[in-house]
């Protein structure tokens, strides 16, 4: 193990019954790495999470922290929910309603037999941090959802845990707020320089706050990689869908010296940064985002345009969406409101070689 | 990927192992304590000697037993009282609950108070106080009766078939259904009815057509319920049966033990074949209740706000209620205060007719102060032993990582169905024959244990509630914390649910101190608690100082119950989902 791992999830495992929830997942998180699991409900996102706090007991696998092992089942080792040191916001947050706000934070600490003197200090602190100052007196069923979320985080970072888990901490609250706990999460991230281990199924959340993403999806992991890659280069089509719209089109690969050449069809030609490892004439999809593909009106037809033709327009107020036949498929692109194309019309899809990912068929 | 996986035994993980202990543990104690006694009593009725001698087998209990009609009579009455009783009461149920719940009719706060108070009030001071008003030689409404042309004699008496029955009309069954049944039309979603009026019908179509038989189900489950309540009736059948030579299987099996020798293998035998008798009913009840799966849809969002509007026959409603409360409940509780307050009962027209001697009897007697201190142990004893065993129960079952969820919920409603009598019949064969004799034979420990064991359907109910209520997060996020799991049941759970915890405990020690059932084959001189007092008072003719114990355990209860309401804790009865009886 590098000294560059604080946790590692090994071949990890988890069974209700016949429904294998957790099957063989394997990541490394780095100290004050902010890594994301990112996946559909039901995918095994939360599970995994549980299994790092202990919740649930893996079927298989090792999971090891800082060196020690947590539970590894083939040896009989597993290391009870509350000696991990583990910090966890649940996406109930789970306050304890009988308790002030004051209480529910101190508690982790009275647990560790904090003397009272520095515990006072590090409670105010930590509420502090989380921007509750002035609140420690208050019952935990007067807060509003966003701040008893603040009460959880301040629980969760007080004693300085080893690695912060995050089960969906926003999912519960609106737009407005949602947004701004991004930001402060994102702040109080950098500052704490913790590792974070992150749950969400809203790919935004995820690009915008990880470090790495590891995206799951039927308790198998797909890919993980910086969200720049996985959005830009998603290694399955899974990846692509789930971390937004995706414009895929079918191919035959070509090679012309160390270039790749992708001919959709007869309807044109687009380039592929990297061969990708497909050999000449293998049959394949390529894959972009449609706002990495521009539209231009009917010209000259060079490489990595495609042609097509507008079935549809529709006016979505700050931009128009054409839908598009191109090679046999329906296509959605969005278009500035300049771009005026009329229905019926032939129109070119330019294509930007660097956001081009090639997949097999 | 590839995954190896070894398959380990979930129990030699350390998380489960205290878990799988309790779970384990649990269901040890629930087999000693329930499935022991009842093994024994049905081996015990093939045993022709008593207890403690050299074991017998033969047929000879059952035949004896069989041959005694008196004994079929008795398990035919139970039946017949338990089948007669619920007609009315059912009925009148089902137009209180409806009046709450769905029609305008002024005050059903106050009706559903009035209601909830009257269940607590104990059935055997009321029916002492019917003695006293409807007694054919000192009854007080017989003498008034005797004032009217052409009555010559006693009109009514209440020792007979329709005196207990009449009696019933008044005491916890009745109350205990309309607080049951409430709830139940308020949840019923307001569209059906809505949908209803819409298509054209008007109120007593809805309410016939819609309203009823979409609730059936529910008004079936209670009314089977209370059936089954109705055959473990034991005080009011003593009181009045007795002197009627009217006997219920639960009296018969108290006049066999009282026999000298005492008649251990008629009464085993009896109580056997009525167990039978109940297990074939709650089989077909289960059945029953599984095939009625899809009506449990009505309980829908969108709670009714469409109210019947009565116009002035609200005011017959609200009146014909007060009616029957006052004569149901005030009427009798108001001649037991007279009654404990005169010299002679019944003699209105001596000279100074009242004294204040029986409370002074009462509280001059050696035996009353020791039973005093019996009854507080006993109670104090059986509440904290309820909520010990029970929190740990419901929270087993709420955590549904059980092995045996089936059976632990069995064990758990197996005391709804199981008489308390035949219960202590079952332990007492258990104390008597096993080391734990000294411990508990005759003892208050003993009386305890038996009254926990028979509290046992709603406190697990109230906790299991509870603890599904809070979901696993709190404690969860306790445990991530770094807090052992004993102390999170502590700081976290035990607070959580303590206003339960506190209204469990407050029922057991309600119901402790008013049974008499449970107690009267376990007790003995030294273990006698006020409830066996009070029976001992009324059968020795001290019908005055009975009615002044009497009304003491009821201002007991009463004041127990205002605060525990005062103090926010609501008894809200066992909703759909508990009034299943050992649920899947």
């Amino acid at each position: 193990m590098s000294a560059n791992v604080l946790l590692e999830f090994k071949d990890a495992v988890k069974r209700y019954g016949d429904t294998t929830v957790v099957d063989g997942i394997s990541f490394t998180v780095a100290p004050g790495e902010f890594f994301t699991l990112l996946g559909p409900s039901g995918c095994g996102k939360t599970t995994t999470l549980r299994m790092i706090a202990g919740l649930e007991m893996p079927d298989g696998g090792e999971i090891t922290l800082q060196g020690r092992t947590l539970a590894a089942p083939a040896r009989g080792i597993y290391v009870p929910i509350d000696k991990r040191n583990m910090g966890m916001v649940f996406q109930s947050y789970a306050i304890w309603p009988h308790l002030t706000v004051f209480e529910n934070v101190a508690f982790p600490l009275r647990v560790r037999g904090e003397p009272k003197a520095s515990l006072r200090k590090r409670v105010l602190d930590a509420l502090e941090v989380v921007g509750l100052s002035g609140y420690e007196n208050r019952g935990s069923t007067e807060l509003s959802g966003g701040q008893q979320q603040r009460v959880a985080l301040a629980r969760a970072i007080v004693y300085t845990p080893a690695l912060l888990l995050l089960d969906e901490p926003l999912s519960n609250l609106d737009v407005k707020l949602r947004e701004q706990m991004r930001l402060e999460l994102h702040a109080l991230h950098k500052r704490l320089n913790l590792a974070v281990v992150y749950v969400t199924h809203d790919q935004s959340e995820a690009l915008a706050l990880s470090d790495r993403i590891a995206v799951v999806n039927k308790g198998k992991l797909e890919q993980v990689g910086t969200p720049s890659e996985v959005y830009e280069h998603p290694l399955t089509r899974f990846v692509g869908d789930f971390l937004g719209r995706t414009i895929i089109l079918k191919g035959t690969m070509h090679k012309d010296g160390s270039e790749s050449i992708v001919d959709i069809q007869g309807a044109g030609r687009v380039l592929v940064n990297g061969d990708a490892g497909f050999g000449d004439g293998t049959e394949v999809r390529i894959l972009s985002r449609p706002e990495d593909i521009s539209l231009l009106g009917m010209g000259e037809i060079v490489p990595n345009q495609v042609v097509g033709k507008v079935e549809h327009v529709a006016y979505m107020g700050d931009h128009l969406e054409y839908t598009i036949e191109a090679a046999g498929r329906t296509l959605i692109l969005p278009s500035g409101k300049r771009d005026n194309h009329p229905v019926g019309a032939s129109v070119r899809l330019v294509f930007d070689p660097a956001c081009v990912t090639a997949l097999s068929q | 990927m590839s995954t190896v996986t070894i398959p380990t035994p979930a129990s030699s993980w350390p998380k489960m192992r205290g878990f799988r202990l309790a779970e384990l543990g649990v269901l040890l104690f629930f087999c000693i304590v329930m499935a022991l006694p009842i093994l024994f009593m049905l081996i015990g009725s093939f045993n022709i000697n008593p207890p403690g001698q050299p074991q017998v087998f033969g047929f000879d209990n059952w035949i004896r037993a069989f041959s005694d009609p008196q004994t079929l009579n008795a398990l035919w009455m139970s039946f017949l009282f338990s089948i007669v009783r619920l007609i009315p009461s059912l009925t009148l149920a089902v137009i209180v609950a409806w009046l709450i719940a769905r029609t305008d009719m002024p005050g059903g706060n106050t009706v559903e108070f009035l209601c909830w108070f009257a269940y607590f009030v104990p059935d055997f001071p009321l029916t002492l106080a019917w003695m006293l008003l409807l007694d054919p030689h000192y009854g007080f409404l017989n003498s008034m009766a005797m004032h009217l042309p052409f009555v010559t004699g006693p009109l009514f008496n209440p020792y007979s078939f329709w005196g207990i029955v009449f009696v019933h009309l008044g005491t916890g069954g009745i109350w205990l259904n309309v607080m049951l049944l409430t709830p139940v039309f308020r949840r019923l979603g307001a569209s059906l009815e809505e949908a209803a009026r819409v298509s054209g019908a008007n109120t007593f179509t809805t309410l016939w057509r819609i309203t009823f038989p979409v609730l059936s189900p529910m008004i079936i489950a209670i009314a089977v319920l209370s059936f089954i309540k109705g055959l473990e009736s034991f005080n009011t059948e003593l009181l009045l049966g007795l002197p009627a030579r009217i006997y219920v299987y639960g009296t018969r099996i108290y006049d066999y033990l009282r026999q000298e020798p005492p008649a251990y293998g008629e009464a085993t035998a009896l109580g056997s074949v009525f167990l039978l008798v109940l297990f074939f009913l709650a089989f077909f009840y289960r059945r029953y209740l599984q095939g009625k799966k899809k009506f449990t849809v009505v309980t829908g969002s969108g709670y009714s706000t469409l109210r019947v509007k009565l116009g002035k026959w609200r005011y017959v409603a609200i009146g014909a209620f007060i009616t029957w409360f006052l004569f149901m409940m005030v009427l009798p509780l108001t001649f037991l205060v007279i009654g404990s307050f005169m010299r002679r009962y019944g003699f209105f027209n001596i000279s100074n007719p009242f004294t204040l001697s029986h409370w002074q009897n009462l509280f001059g007697d050696p035996l009353f102060i020791g039973s005093l201190t019996n009854s507080l142990i006993i109670a104090s004893t059986t509440a904290i032993l309820g909520i010990m065993i029970y929190s740990i129960v419901g929270y087993l079952l709420a955590s549904k990582k059980l092995l045996f969820p089936a059976l632990l919920e069995f064990f758990c409603w197996l005391p709804w169905v199981i008489p308390g009598i035949l219960m202590s019949l079952g332990l007492l064969w258990i104390f008597l024959s096993t080391p734990l004799r000294g411990v508990l034979y005759g003892t208050v420990w003993g009386i305890a244990l038996a009254l926990t064991i028979h509290d046992s359907p709603v406190s697990t109910q109230a906790f299991k509630s509870a603890f599904m209520q809070l979901g696993p997060d709190l404690e969860e996020a306790a445990r991530v914390s770094g807090a052992s799991w004993r102390y999170t049941y502590r700081r976290i759970l035990l607070p959580l649910v303590g206003p339960i915890a506190a209204t469990v405990g407050m029922l057991n020690f309600g119901s402790a101190l008013t049974s008499i059932s449970t107690p009267v084959l376990l007790y003995s001189a030294e273990s006698r608690p006020l409830s066996i007092l009070l029976l001992e008072y009324s059968f020795t003719g001290e019908i005055e100082r009975a009615a002044a114990l009497g009304l003491l355990i009821t201002f007991i209860i009463c004041v127990m119950m205002l605060i525990g309401r005062g103090l926010g804790l609501r008894l809200t009865g066992p909703s759909r989902e508990e009034a299943k009886p050992a649920a899947n």
